[in-house]
């Protein structure tokens, strides 16, 4: 009677409210000697791998699970193929799992090629009797017919790697798992890997995959989980969530690389202070540079003119790396027209670490008048303000405008830092200076 | 439990596999492969024979063969333990990646030192058939022996083998263990030369009976003067305190093996 429900339901796997926890422990390796002398166990903290997580796989579907490291995945598949239990709710599986968790796991570098086959089928739950009949065909998928007398060790990690795959999805089981080992070989193996696996998918199995790859996951599959911090964020069709996924690690690396860089660039200019240096020295312009470039610079914009140059000056036209609140400076921009171009507009505008716009201005605002400029022909556009900003980093992105004020010869992104020293007088953005006064009111 | 011997029959391949591999790693890259498992006792025993007749000039005669055949039996199961305590540990790369029912791992070890443990028997037959031993009276009960001492040998090294997961250190208390074990049960000397009020202790240890049927069944046919099989009582004793361990090995194994995989 169960087994009738079940195939009319036609669900393979099915996590209903499985929770699991990791313990990691503050020493590395438990010891007799510590147990026995603190008369408990070592200490240890609770890490939450997968939290109340239930949905349910049907056969013959190709099922996706993606995620930034740590979100679970990989736990998740140790779930389904019961390497590890879990703490609570409850995994039904119905047919055989086999797990491509590793690719080798298991090969003794001492045996051979034909010996490992043998061990690893073994371990993979496949009988002698069927490995005897598909070792040719294990062999040839490999292509290491000539080496399958030579111990592993003596193997490429590349060959180590495609008979690992070979025996693994000659296993034939209901359910096959596979964690991120379809990037085997070179090219045209991969494309083998690939046909395998459609091959299985064919043959009507249900294939759960864990990959960072997203093109295949996307195109093999068709559903797919986004996991994040043990909890599915999203699951269903394919193009929606990894675009969903996408647009996540996107964010992701954006903060990421402000925050390394405002580090660095706080790093740097601390040495600068503390070393009572006037100007930044050549060390660290470079180094400054570097973290420029490092950053995702956008740019866009027809071409007809561009922006060749940005520069902070003093008041007598230096070169500045950092200004200070009062400080008179001014913004040079360097413009060489390709093609004629009339009456642009030019622009800065001004942001902080956050991307709130600081400050933005241009020609038109000003009702600055601009001029026919032909090809070839190069202009300095300065903008000179005083300096009324609270200490820390600021970008400044120039642009080069046609007239209509909607479409853009050149355009950069954050194409200038501008370190403004701290001064602890104020917080925030703008300084407004403001005075204090204290007077009695009766 | 019954149903996972069913479900340690269908593996029966996976077990047969990792037996041959466990034996072939072993002698993998030495010139003399198996010869090693009949050279092995023989060197020994010529060692032992020059220390204990010849330096310290024990009285007991042809002591190479009295010493060897509990000798061979002690080491399938000091080897078990010792192997088996760090087996699940050094094949943490399998545990942690694929299923399979992980009592399989010290099982093959122990099937292993089995195999080479028959081996040696085998070239103790040949050495005592030369020497004119009647070792074959006996022979019957021989089988029986090993069968009820494989059990000591699958409990104590699935205890220790699920134990190490957990405390990385048992692994060197083990081979102290193993030693006292050794000099605690009569192999070097005969039981009869232990004192009387000690030899209660002594015969707690079925480890002792066992090595007394051995000696009965090979040693003693040539020097009947020593002979004499343990008593029913002491041989129920062993085999009830085998047994006693065979569970408590086996339950331990089985109450730990989920939480392997997270603690390698």
């Amino acid at each position: 009677m169960v087994d009738k429900n079940k195939s009319l339901n036609n669900i393979a796997v099915d996590i209903n409210k499985v929770t699991k926890r990791y313990r990691i422990y503050h020493e590395k390796i438990p010891s007799l000697k510590n147990t026995i002398l603190r008369g408990k166990r070592t200490t240890y903290e609770e890490f939450l791998a997968l939290d109340d997580i239930s949905f349910s796989i049907k056969y013959g579907e190709t099922f996706g699970i993606i995620g930034p490291n740590g979100s679970g995945k990989s736990t998740l598949l140790k779930l389904i193929s019961n390497i590890i239990r879990p703490n609570s709710g409850k995994i039904n599986i119905d047919g055989t799992v086999s797990a491509l968790l590793e690719l080798g796991a298991g090969f003794h570098p001492d045996l051979t090629g034909r010996e490992n086959i043998y061990i690893n089928s073994a371990i993979l739950g496949m009988r002698k009797r069927e490995v005897d009949k598909r070792f040719d065909q294990i062999v040839r998928f490999s292509e290491l017919e000539k080496f399958i007398d030579t111990p592993v060790k003596n193997y490429s990690s590349g060959m180590y790697m495609r008979l690992g795959f070979s025996i693994a999805i000659n296993v034939n089981p209901d359910i096959l798992l596979v964690d991120e080992v379809l990037a085997v070989g070179d090219q045209s193996f991969q494309a083998k890997c690939y046909k395998a696996i459609y091959d299985i998918m064919k043959r009507g199995k249900t294939i759960i995959i864990v990959s960072h790859d997203l093109e295949t996951i996307s195109d093999l599959c068709s559903r797919v989980a986004f996991l994040k911090e043990g909890k599915i964020v999203d699951l269903g069709n394919p193009i929606r969530v990894v675009s969903q996924y996408r647009a996540y690690v996107e964010e992701l690396e954006k903060k990421r690389a402000g925050d390394q860089q405002k580090e660095e660039r706080k790093k740097i200019f601390k040495t600068v202070i503390e070393s009572n240096r006037k100007v930044v020295d050549g060390e660290d312009i470079e180094k400054l540079s570097r973290l420029d470039s490092e950053q995702t610079i956008k740019r866009f914009g027809s071409g007809d003119a561009m922006i060749a140059d940005i520069r902070l000056l003093d008041e007598n036209e230096n070169k500045l790396d950092y200004c200070k609140y009062g400080d008179e400076v001014k913004i040079a921009l360097d413009i060489k027209f390709n093609r004629k171009v009339e009456s642009p507009i030019f622009g800065i505008r001004i942001t902080d670490v956050k991307d709130n716009i600081v400050y933005g201005t241009n020609t038109r605002t000003n009702n600055l008048k601009t001029k026919v400029y032909n090809n070839s022909e190069s202009l300095r556009v300065k903008f000179a303000f005083k300096v009324t900003l609270i200490g820390g980093n600021y970008h400044v992105t120039p642009a080069v405008g046609y007239k209509d004020s909607k479409t853009y010869c050149d355009w950069i992104n954050n194409m200038l830092t501008i370190n403004v020293l701290k001064n602890e007088k104020a917080e925030g953005i703008a300084n407004l200076n403001s005075k204090i006064t204290i007077e009695k009111i009766s | 439990m019954i149903a996972n011997i069913r479900k340690l029959f269908s593996y029966r391949e996976l077990i047969v596999s990792l037996t041959k591999k466990e034996l072939k790693i072993k002698y993998r890259g030495s010139a003399l492969g198996f010869f090693w498992s009949l050279l092995n006792p023989i060197l020994t025993m010529l060692v032992y024979s020059f220390v204990f007749s010849i330096v310290l000039q024990v009285g007991t005669p042809e002591f190479a063969i009295f010493l060897i055949c509990a000798l061979l039996p002690f080491n399938f199961l000091s080897n078990s333990v010792n192997y088996g305590a760090s087996s699940i540990i050094a094949n943490s790369n399998l545990v942690n990646k694929i299923y399979f029912p992980r009592e399989i791992i010290p099982l093959s070890i122990i099937l292993a030192n089995l195999f080479n443990f028959l081996l040696e028997l085998a070239a103790l037959f040949i050495v005592m058939g030369i020497m004119g031993y009647r070792f074959y009276i006996y022979l019957y009960l021989l089988p029986v022996v090993i069968f009820i001492q494989f059990f000591l040998v699958v409990g104590m090294t699935l205890l220790v083998s699920a134990l190490n997961v957990f405390f990385r250190d048992l692994q060197h208390l083990i081979t102290i263990i193993m030693m006292v074990w050794f000099f605690g049960t009569p192999i070097i000397y005969p039981l009869s030369m232990v004192p009387e009020k000690y030899q209660f202790i002594i015969k707690i240890n079925p480890m002792t009976i066992y090595a007394d049927y051995y000696r009965n069944i090979f040693y003693y046919v040539k020097y009947p003067e020593g002979a004499g099989f343990p008593s029913a009582m002491e041989t129920l004793t062993a085999v009830g305190i085998t047994l006693l361990l065979f569970f408590i090995g086996y339950f331990a194994f089985k109450k730990l093996e989920p939480r392997f995989a997270e603690e390698i």
